[in-house]
């Protein structure tokens, strides 16, 4: 919950609001949850790329295929 | 927490960057293949033409002179559509062309640089005073087809467009000179 502003001070603090503030971490959470990101990401980053690549190749056979030679 | 730990987990982060660098080649390589296989199989590529026309003395005499331009047949049975693309107009604004047969655009701008596509077709290619563009293609459906110009000319661009009317091989018909005009309706 965010912290209530010191009336006495001009400006306000980065502490003020909790979402500024770093979470408490230990090192071993860290590295458990590090053991996982890279699969995760790769499966997040793997899709996105094959939806791309599906369009792409979509586009390229029904669309830009028919529509005849140029040159 | 082991000594060890950090190294394994380094290896195979690095293990999997070059799984996804591994990839990403394939995919790059398959998407230039394509492109190569349909270039040389299907004639499909970027029209690509450097041929002066001096564009002060365009409609006056040469091949874009204005009893040469819109489409004629050549005695080998070629055809080959000339154009002027000019603020804020193509000339002629029709040109007829036949279905299922090979067909040159060829066009010419005297005063800026304009461009034209093809609606429905991948005929596509800027117009720079100076220059001859020139497109080959093969339309593969009768109908009228739409002509802007695509590349803003000035106040009068939007109204800058013409019809390409393919007509079926059977009612293209040359006059004695070789020259198609386009139907009227």
């Amino acid at each position: 919950m965010a912290r209530e502003p010191d009336p006495r001070l001009q400006h306000s603090s980065a502490a003020d609001s909790q979402s500024d503030v770093a979470d408490e971490i230990d090192d071993a959470a860290l590295a458990a949850v590090m053991e996982h990101v890279p699969l995760g990401a790769g499966v997040l980053a793997g899709t996105a790329v094959a939806l791309l690549v599906l369009g792409y190749l979509l586009i390229y056979a029904l669309v830009f295929i028919p529509r005849g030679t140029v040159g | 927490m082991s000594e060890r730990q950090p190294e394994m987990q380094e290896r195979r982060i690095l293990g999997t960057e070059l799984l996804w660098s591994f990839g990403v080649g394939v995919l790059v390589a398959a998407t230039l293949s394509i492109i190569v296989f349909t270039a040389l199989t299907m004639g499909i590529n970027p029209p690509s033409n450097v041929e002066r026309a001096d564009p002060k003395t365009l409609h006056l005499s040469g091949e874009f002179a204005e009893h040469n331009l819109g489409t004629s047949v050549a005695a080998d049975g070629s055809v080959t559509a000339r154009i002027i693309a000019t603020q804020f107009m193509f000339v002629p604004h029709c040109i007829a062309v036949p279905e299922g047969r090979p067909v040159t655009l060829r066009f010419a701008a005297p005063d800026v640089i304009h461009g034209i596509l093809i609606t429905g077709t991948n005929v596509n290619t800027m117009v720079v005073p100076g220059f001859v563009a020139q497109v080959h293609t093969q339309f593969t459906r009768s109908g009228d087809l739409l002509m802007p110009c695509h590349e803003y000319c000035g106040l009068g661009h939007s109204e800058m467009w013409a019809t390409v009317q393919v007509v079926p091989e059977r009612a293209f018909r040359p006059d004695g000179n070789g020259r198609v005009s386009c139907a009227q309706r």
